[in-house]
Parts: structure tokens; sequence; C-alpha cells
């Protein structure tokens, strides 16, 4: 049983940089939840004050119901696996991993199971008595998540564990980072600044900026309907295009107006603008790729040509400009397409696109916030 | 034409590796005459003064044995124990407030810093005098010279802390952070994960401590004046060097030079490996 809460958390660094400002977070026992955010935005400096390696300058973290800000790391009931590993160069594997618990006076032969068990777990059994020096990034990574998981901690945390690892191993550890989660079963906080990894791993995802928080919720709620502009850009790849245009209203349908072209807007999204009441006027109109397609012509197409073709195997990007010079990106996939048809696209091709009515999104253009919510 | 580039890579590398081998080989052959000719007249025994040849004529222990019989023993004493209370006590202070300054912050640390490096340039001589007066007030010079020294080698001894201070900033603060989580209290990242990972700087503090009182002269001359028990070895073997000793001292003064020479070489040969180790590989990525 393990619930963490923030309560108008904010850090002032000495050079009177604020780092985060009033964080309010409600994380469940059990939950995954990830921050995700650009480099800078304050994601380990919120996390390092949970863990107890910063003084929190205003606010309460609350571990478990008990206000936690005076207490040493060690007394929190946390683990944490740090992004550059932190592992003792001078132990071997095995006394890396023991570390905590002999600190803690546990007996040698508590020690020995416990930590031969997380080897197996974590597949290091072989490695127990080298030194981590010995090691490649990935088992170095696995020795740094076995020393936490040794910990029977409340709270497990996790500063871009990934991100020293090559596209490939990060794959494979992202999918062994969810099976631990299964095994463990504890409070896991996770930063990151791949929205990907946020997207897989979180059952929650707290977006942040400069030190703000510009969203929480789950990968779905955040991708489907993002509350302003910079978490709309932010999640999801290629990122969402955005659009400067009008929102029409005529006999009670509302209407687009980009490039020139005259796109009605569908489904949940017309029917959430009209119970909205959202008056005809400026917008900034938010796209993803992967909702825009290949049209044949007429008032609902844009014309534009084709600048770079991007095969990526199952899709294509096409990266498109309009007659003002607007770039677009296009997601395709490939077999939607004949062989003829994809030949035809290459650098120069003119087409006509055009965007889908259901899959819309509608920014304030002052604010940058979602129209809808 | 790989295969030949490769080899002429080969031959001009061991050519410059030879070359440095000899240079070094002669560079230490002029180091170690001075030693071998000490050693050398430490065993002449068919005369007590100053020669013109180098290889004894006659060998023996006799001056050996004379050292043994005079006041030298006392002084050997004397240094050792100044070196070894004073190699413990600034090992302790000096590693201790390099880690304060190196991991915590707090108010003034940047001008206390500052403050003792300039502190630290001005000469140890200028504070002589003023230093002599307030030990002889409190009863430590000339017979009780042997804790005066050492009080005045540890005392300022938290000043020496750039060195190590440099050392332990360059171990990765997470690491301190990963076994403050794991539970760790300040002082057990300290002497748990800081100092194995500081070997070499340790090393290197324990002997740089124990060999300045080791080779004291100036101060402990000061401080022990006219007291033969107070003395250390230099100051005590300098007396042998006056006009009226020399001739009957001097080879006696060389089997001096060479015993005090046997502990401090006895240190380095058994430490000098730690100056190798690189032990912070592995700590973080790469
Ligand atoms: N020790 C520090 N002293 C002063 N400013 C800091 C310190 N650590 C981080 N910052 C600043 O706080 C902000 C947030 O940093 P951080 O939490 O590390 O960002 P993130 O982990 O999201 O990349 C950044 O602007 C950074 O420059
Ligand atoms: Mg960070």
């Amino acid at each position: 049983m393990a619930s963490v809460k923030l309560t108008g958390v904010k850090k002032i660094y000495d050079n009177k940089v604020v780092a985060v400002h009033d964080f309010d977070l409600d994380i469940h026992d059990k939950e995954f939840v990830v921050f995700v955010g650009p480099s800078g935005c304050g994601k380990s400096t919120t996390l390092r004050m949970i863990a107890g390696l910063e003084d929190i300058s205003e606010g309460t973290v609350e571990i478990d119901g008990e206000v936690v800000n005076d207490l040493q790391p060690k007394d929190r009931g946390i683990a944490m696996v740090f992004q550059n590993y932190a592992l003792y160069p001078h132990m071997s594997v095995y006394d890396n991993i023991a570390f905590s618990l002999r600190l803690k006076k546990v007996p040698e032969d508590v020690v020995y199971e416990k930590v031969t068990n997380a080897a197996e777990v974590l597949g290091i059994t072989d490695y127990l008595m080298r030194k981590p020096r010995a090691l490649s990034g990935g088992q170095r990574q696995r020795v740094a998540i076995g020393r936490a998981m040794v910990r029977d901690s409340k709270v497990f945390l996790m500063d871009e564990p990934l991100s020293n690892l090559d596209a490939k191993l990060r794959n494979q550890m992202r999918a062994e980072i969810i099976l631990l989660r299964q095994k463990l079963d504890t409070t896991f906080i996770y930063v990151t600044h791949d929205q990907t990894e946020a997207m897989t791993l979180g059952d929650r995802i707290v977006i942040m900026k400069d030190g703000f928080i510009m969203q929480v919720g789950t990968p779905t709620e955040v991708f489907e309907m993002p509350h302003n502009l910079f978490v709309a850009e932010f999640i999801g790849a290629p990122k969402m295009n955005i659009v400067k245009t009008n929102l029409l209203l005529e006999n009670g349908k509302y209407y687009v107006t980009p490039f020139g072209a005259k796109i009605p807007v569908e489904g949940e999204k017309g029917r959430m603008l009209a119970e909205k009441n959202v008056q005809p006027q400026e917008i900034l109109l938010g796209v993803r790729p992967e909702h825009i397609v290949l049209s044949e012509g007429g008032e609902h197409a844009i014309p534009c040509s084709l600048v770079v073709n991007e095969m990526m195997g199952s899709e294509l990007h096409l990266h498109v400009d309009t007659a003002d010079g607007s770039r677009l990106i296009v997601r395709i996939p490939t077999i939607d397409l004949d062989s003829a048809g994809r030949s035809e696209l290459v650098a120069g091709h003119d087409l006509h696109i055009t965007f889908e009515g259901k899959a819309m999104h509608f920014f304030d253009p002052g604010t940058e916030k979602n129209l809808l919510v | 034409m790989n295969e030949k580039r490769h080899m002429g890579l080969r031959t001009l590398n061991r050519i410059s590796n030879t070359t440095i081998y000899i240079l070094l080989i002669i560079i230490s052959i002029i180091w170690l005459l001075p030693f071998i000719f000490i050693v050398l007249q430490s065993f002449r025994v068919e005369s007590t003064y100053q020669v013109g040849y180098v290889i004894p004529h006659e060998w023996g222990w006799q001056n050996y044995i004379n050292l043994w019989n005079s006041d030298f023993k006392r002084w050997y004493l004397n240094t050792f124990i100044i070196a070894l209370a004073a190699a413990v006590f600034i090992t302790i202070i000096q590693l201790c407030m390099s880690y304060t300054l190196s991991r915590f912050r707090f108010k003034l640390r940047g001008p206390l810093m500052r403050f003792m490096l300039i502190l630290g340039m001005f000469p140890g001589m200028l504070t002589m005098i003023i230093l002599y007066r307030v030990l002889s007030d409190l009863g430590l010079t000339q017979a009780n010279a042997v804790p005066g020294l050492i009080l005045v080698s540890v005392a300022s001894s938290g000043m020496g802390y750039y060195v190590s201070k440099g050392f332990f900033d360059t171990i990765p603060k997470s690491l301190d952070e990963a076994a403050r989580v794991d539970g760790a209290t300040r002082f057990q990242v300290l002497y748990k994960i800081i100092l194995p990972l500081a070997k070499p700087i340790v090393i290197y503090t324990i002997l740089t401590a124990f060999m300045g009182p080791w080779g004291d002269f100036v101060f402990a001359r000061y401080v022990a004046f006219g007291t033969s028990s107070g003395y250390n070895v230099a100051v005590g073997m300098y007396s042998w060097l006056t006009n009226d000793q020399i001739a009957r001292m001097y080879t006696t003064f060389c089997a001096g030079g060479v015993i005090v020479a046997v502990p401090v070489t006895i240190l380095f040969l058994c430490l000098q490996k730690y100056y190798v180790e690189g032990v912070t590989g592995g700590a973080v990525k790469g």
C-alpha cells in the first residue's frame, strides 16, 4: 500500500531558478505514473524531491498519508534507479545488489537468497561476481534495477532509466519493465523525455513544461483529448500538424477551412463543439499525420506538392508543402497504395489531401487551450 | 599495401619506445648515483672522514653500531612518532574536509575555500616566530618538541584539501545519492563508497602527510633548539656536520641517511601500485 501525494510542491534552486511550480498530483497505490516532458522541464527535480535527494521549497510530499518532507531518503520507503545507473564501481554485482540489505544488517543467508532471486528475475545470475565496468549497458541497467528491487520499497522511482541504451535495447528493456512492474506490484514513478516510453508504460502520464504540469491523464486521454497545444504536439510521432484557420458554423454544422478547402467536422467532435456552443472564430486546427488522407480533389481537398517521402516499412511519411508554403506531415499505411500509386510518390509530385473530419483538434490561438475542454 | 603500412607503424613504435627506455634508464642511473654513494660510504670502516674515493677499502657495520650507541635512536623515534601521528590526524582531517567541501553545500562555502587557498599561499616560514611563541607558552618546545611539532603540522592540515577535494569531485554524485537511497548515512557514504574509490588519493594523502614531518628540518630545529632529546633525525644528524664533528661522524652520518631512507622506501614500494590503479571505470556509462 503506497500512495504518493504532492500538494503545491515547488522547487526554487539556490540560483533562484524555479524548476517546479505548484505541483499537485495524487498517485494511487500500485499505479504506474510517468513524468514526461522536454529536457529541463523539471521532471528529475520533482522525482528527486519525492526521493528526498532535493529539498522541497514549498508544499508537501506525502507517502502513504505521511508527510515526508523532512525524512531522509532511506526513511521514505523508496527505491530509485538512476539514469547513469550509479553502480558502485568497486563492488561486484552481488555486492552492489546486497549493499542496502547489508546496511540494514540483514543476515547473510537472507541477503544471498534475495540477491540470487533478483538476479534470477533479471537474468544476471552469470554476472554476479563481475565488476560493473565489465558489463554492457543493458546489463548495468539490470543490476541497477536489481539493486532497487531487493529493497522491497513502497515506491519505485526511475529517472530516465533507458535513455543511455541504444534503440533496440531500449525497446527490449521497456518490455521488461512492464514485466517487472507486474512482478513487483508496487507504485512506480517513471521519468522520461520520450513520449513513446510514456505512452507504452504509463497508467497515467504527467506532461510537464517549464516546471508546470500541462496535463495529467491516461495515454488514451492525452492522445485523444490534449488539453493544450503543447500536449497535442508533444504526444504522438510524427507530431501533430497545426494549421491556423477558421471555424465556420453553417446550418448547425461546423466546418474548418484550411488552405481554402472546406471540410466538415464530423462525429463526436462536431457534437462536442455544438454542446459547448463554440462560436465561429479563428482557431488553431490540429490534425495528426495519420488523420490526413489522400484525396481525389473537390471542395474538401487541399492541393499540395510532395517534398520528402520517408518509407518507414509499414507506412509512408509524406512531407508535403501546401500552396502557401506550410509544411504538413501525412502518414499513410503502405498497404493502402498499390505499387503504381507508390511509385508516383516522388518529390515534386502534386497531390490532394484532406483531413478526417472526426479526428480534428481545435485550439484557441491566444491561450492555446483546447476549445473542447 | 595495408600490411606494409601496418608493419611500418609497428617498427616506428618500437624505435620510439626503445629511445624512451634508454633515456629513462640513463635518468634513473643519474638519480640513483647519490644514493649508491651514500650506501657505500655507510659501510666504509677504514676511516670516518670524507675521502676521495667511492668504493670502501674495508667493509663493516661499525657505522651502524655507532648509530645505535648515539642519540640517533631517540631522534629516529621522535621523527617516527611525529610523522605517524601527523599521517593519521592529517589524513583524517583532510579527507573529512575534502568530503565536506565536495559534497555539502552551505553558506560561505565558496568564500571559505578561497580564504583557505589564499592563506595557504603564504609561506609557512612567516608564521614561525609567532608559532614558536605560542608553543613555548604552551610548554611545547625543546624537550617537549614532539607534541609541539605534531600540533603544528596537524593544526593547519585542513587547508590542504584541494587535491583530494578535486579527486572527490570527479566521483559522480549519483553514487552518493544511490547509497543514501540504499540507506547509507553520510559517514557511510564516505567510507564505503568515496574512500574505496579514492584509494589512490587516500594513499597520496597518507604519504605526503607522513613525508612532511619525516623530512622536516627548519621548523623542527627551531622548536627543539638546543635540546637533543627533542631533535628529529634531520636536526640531530645536522649536529654531526659541524666543523669539529664532521671528521669523526661523516660515515656514521651516511649510515643514518640510509636508515632514514628505509621506511620511506618501503612505504613507497608497498603503495605505488595504488597510484596506477584506476578505480572509477564503470561507475557511470562509458
Ligand atoms: N542543482 C541545480 N541548481 C540549479 N538549477 C538546477 C539544478 N538542477 C536543475 N536545475 C534547473 O532546473 C530545471 C529543471 O531541471 P531538471 O529537473 O533536471 O529537468 P529534467 O529532468 O526535466 O530535464 C532546469 O532548468 C535546470 O537547469
Ligand atoms: Mg532529468
